[in-house]
């Protein structure tokens, strides 16, 4: 070819997930797509060359491919951060958790104080009450940040807000207010506490502004961002953008149309929405069909439908087979909820798998999971459909059988590794007890039954990096320490596996991401140390320098 | 008197998949005596005369008669701050809720700025009832949509043989609402909606099956005596609402809504439009409900003319 344009990077190890050739020390690129690897002797047969050796001390990976993240993680980052942990923002700065009622006054006295315009409502995000002990924070606490600004504080877990008394005072919220979900202090007065979505509603210029700026435009560049500092070169919107409304096709082109936007984003149309809305499939399925055969970039990639079917397993909402829960709230009815009717999902999952496309269906529990297994093996019945790559988010207590049907009909799935780390106590104490807490997150048995898997952070619930949720994978190690479930621990490989070809797999994209081999775009992660040469119990520690996207280094973002 | 001059009433259609939700809302549009704008989850399935359609475009539908038809491709709540900035503003807003969403959440949001919950109405089927209910995978579902009604519209009665038995599973599950039997959801929408004091000024005090009767008074009645008025109502009554004002805060006035056998009393929120004295209106079948229905409250007015 002789091409003057012709790059070879070398590195200390490039590890390739090509079990064709593993290992490597050189990697030549031209334009965005790898020409080879080898020696830079081997390399040498493609003609005039410059080395780039500036990874000369680093390990080079596949770019991670992250198959479950939503765009909200860049977007809460318009807003500070008031949660427990410690949190790396977009620009790599990172926010020491809050750990007590007043650490969190503390910060949003300093925020308050930034804030030039007095009218501009004070919003924040990632208060988690359960780990602060004492005090509830309620209105009172936010009235020592201000009383003549309107203040909104959103919790972790989505279901609930707090504002002060300004923010109750402009939004009409006093003792006559009937809204469920304001919480009372004994005399009948409201606290500050908004719990659930139609009382944050009654805040006005809070839910709204967060739920504006999630979406805004600097929150697609802020998860890009977010992703490269993780070593992320392709990232998932899984069904959070409302594809079907004027403009968002546009957003998303605008900002990965911008040469320095680092990262490729895969955008699934989302059917239905959070609120359980129901959308007419068969429209959804030519939306999803248009933006794949007309719409795509090489940065901006289309052709998955993301369906959500129960809730969560932490909020109780999960559809949980018997023996359901064990130790739910008071009141709770037993089991989780359907966000779409079972008996409809056939028909919904056929109509997208008979137009070609791939189906993602969130099901954390197992009651769940096999209704979604079912529809598809409806849909084959009927479409007889080869390499559909149906898949099953979140996977969470998928049983042994249900991975063995699922490997029959070539399903593939993407479990949330992150769980055992962050909830994992959690589910063996309250949830679905010990036994079935230790076989949740099921890697190996996906493994062994012949389930292609990947796995993920779904963040911002959890905060995006795949050598955490690799590391969860094979560790499976819970906040207190404890190993929960060792027999579904997983090697570094099969979990580096996981988290590259086999995530670009489930997201249709193994041709052209997830291994460095000649032919493939040219999407590494650089890191600082090698995953094979540090012990499993380091892997979440290694730092990343950054990425190569296309060819074109992209440093993380540090402070 | 009339709340809805204030705000719009919201009232929310909840129910199972295939109960009849959707025709229900065709059944609203094309019957309607008042400004409905109405949230659905699916175009698609409106069926509207194409003579009454105004105008429509992807997400709304203008009907002549008043109505507005508004798709929630949006999302939820941008399409509820669509409706509140509706000029002019419609009396009502009837949300319908998906096949598995859980009326009562959805109806949290009929007390926004702007709205007051009127009733959350669950549409059954009939033929399908005790089925659904017993079913592993959907009964929890079913049984708590159930459970969150005001007003049950017990749908496709015609395609059941032993409607005494759906009758008594659902006395099981919500003994409380109000039950109204029906075939192609085609329910009275007084009875569905209740009515205010100006829309029986405006029409027939005689509506179908139905009758209605008005009170009227000026002074404050002590709670114990408004209490004693609903315990002992004729059980034939299935709807009262209207607004009081209580002895002990008299210049609060209170929002009075019976629906079946709940009830419910509390401020009104928004106190700048509210009228003076005592205005309520019930609705029951024809015959049922005796003119001195409201004799309690009258009594009141007297012994305070007297003293």
């Amino acid at each position: 070819m002789g091409d003057a344009s012709l790059k070879i990077f070398t590195a200390k190890r490039i590890i390739t997930m090509n079990p064709a050739l593993p290992f490597a020390e050189a990697i030549a690129v031209q334009g965005d797509r790898i020409l080879g690897l080898g020696t830079i002797e081997d390399l040498a047969q493609w003609g005039d060359y410059e080395v780039d050796d500036q990874f000369k001390d680093h390990i080079l990976l596949p770019g991670f491919v992250e198959a479950h993240t939503h765009v909200m993680t860049g977007g809460v980052w318009e807003f500070p951060y008031v949660g427990f942990y410690d949190r790396v923002d977009p620009t790599g700065r990172t926010w020491s958790g809050c750990r007590d009622l007043s650490s969190v006054v503390e910060r949003l006295q300093e925020c308050e104080r930034d804030l030039e315009d007095p009218q501009q409502p004070l919003i924040a995000w990632g208060l988690d009450p359960i780990f602060l002990q004492g005090e509830r924070l309620v209105a009172k606490h936010l009235d020592q940040v201000s009383e003549k600004r309107p203040i909104f504080v959103y919790h972790a877990s989505g279901h609930l807000a707090t504002i002060n008394s300004e923010m109750m005072r402009r939004s009409d919220i006093d003792r006559h207010t009937p809204t469920p979900g304001v919480a009372r202090d004994t005399d009948g007065e409201p606290n500050g506490e908004l719990q659930e979505p139609a009382a944050m509603f009654l805040a006005q210029g809070g839910f709204a502004a967060l739920g504006a700026a999630i979406m805004s435009p600097n929150a697609k560049w802020n998860y890009a961002r977010e992703a490269r500092n993780c070593g992320v070169t392709t990232v998932t919107d899984l069904g959070t953008t409302r594809l079907a409304m004027e403009g968002q096709l546009e957003a998303w082109r605008d900002a990965t149309d911008d040469p320095n936007y680092p990262a490729r984003v895969v955008v699934a149309v989302g059917h239905g929405d959070f609120g359980g809305q129901q959308t007419e499939s068969n429209d959804m399925a030519l939306l999803a069909v248009r933006l794949r055969d007309e719409e795509q970039t090489s940065k901006l990639r289309f052709g998955i439908v993301k369906l959500v079917l129960d809730g969560s397993i932490q909020g109780f909402t999960a559809r949980v087979s018997w023996p359901h829960y064990v130790n739910p709230p008071a009141g709770h009815p037993g089991n989780g909820l359907w966000l779409i009717p079972p008996e409809q999902m056939a028909e919904i999952v056929s109509s997208y798998h008979a137009a070609g496309l791939t189906v993602h269906c969130h099901c954390n529990g197992d009651e769940a999971a096999q209704v979604f297994i079912d529809a598809v093996e409806e849909a084959l019945e009927k479409h007889p459909r080869w390499d559909h790559r149906h898949t099953v988010q979140h996977c969470q207590l998928t049983t042994t059988a249900q991975y063995k049907k699922m490997a029959a009909l070539g399903m593939n799935a993407n479990i949330f590794s992150n769980h055992i780390f962050h909830w994992g106590d959690q589910h063996a104490s309250v949830t679905v007890g010990e036994e079935r807490a230790a076989r949740m997150d099921a890697c190996a048995t996906a493994e062994r039954e012949g389930v292609r898997f990947a796995v993920h952070s779904d963040a911002p619930i959890t905060p995006m990096g795949q050598l955490h949720t690799a590391w969860c994978a094979v560790n499976r190690l819970t906040a207190s320490g404890r190993v929960l479930g060792p027999e579904e621990r997983i090697s570094v490989s099969t979990a580096l596996q996981a988290c590259t070809l086999d995530a670009a797999h489930q997201l249709k994209l193994d041709h052209d991401i997830g291994s460095l081999e000649a032919g493939k775009l040219a999407d590494f992660a650089v890191l600082e140390s090698d995953p094979y040469e540090v012990s499993p119990e380091q892997l979440k520690d290694i730092s990343v320098w950054g990425t190569v996207l296309g060819g074109v280094p992209q440093p993380a973002d540090s402070q | 008197m009339d709340p809805s001059a204030a705000v719009m009433e919201v009232s929310v259609i909840g129910g199972y998949l295939g109960a009849g939700k959707t025709t229900l809302v065709n059944h609203v549009l094309h019957n309607a005596s008042e400004r409905i704008a109405v949230l659905v989850n699916d175009f698609g399935d409106i069926n509207i005369d194409q003579e009454l359609i105004e105008a429509s475009d992807d997400s709304t539908i203008s009907l002549t008669n008043g109505c507005i038809c508004c798709s929630l491709v949006d999302g939820f709540t941008s399409a509820l701050e669509s409706v509140l900035s509706l000029q002019p503003k419609p009396e009502r807003l009837v949300i319908e809720a998906s096949g598995v969403a859980d009326p009562g959440a959805v109806a949290a949001y009929g007390h926004a700025p702007g709205l007051a919950l009127d009733a959350i109405v669950v549409v059954a089927d009939a033929a399908r009832l005790r089925e659904q209910v017993a079913d592993p995978l959907v009964g929890q579902t079913v049984v708590s949509q159930l459970s969150a009604a005001d007003v049950i519209v017990l749908n496709k009665v015609d395609l059941t043989d032993d409607v005494a038995a759906v009758l008594s599973e659902l006395g099981r599950v919500n003994d409380d609402a109000l039950v109204i039997e029906t075939r192609y959801s085609e329910v009275n929408l007084d009875l569905l909606f209740g009515r205010t004091v100006s829309q029986v000024r405006a029409g027939a005090s005689h509506i179908g099956e139905f009758e209605s009767r008005t009170h009227k008074s000026d002074r404050p009645i002590p709670r114990d005596a408004f209490e004693s008025l609903v315990m002992n109502l004729p059980e034939d009554i299935q709807r009262i609402k209207g607004i009081v004002r209580l002895t002990e805060a008299p210049q609060v006035p209170m929002v009075f809504q019976l629906v079946g056998r709940k009830w419910e009393l509390r401020a009104l929120a928004d106190r700048s439009k509210s009228p003076e004295g005592n205005q309520l209106v019930a609705i029951g079948p024809k015959g049922s409900i005796p003119s001195g229905w409201d004799q309690v409250l009258h009594f009141n007015d007297e012994t305070k003319a007297s003293s």
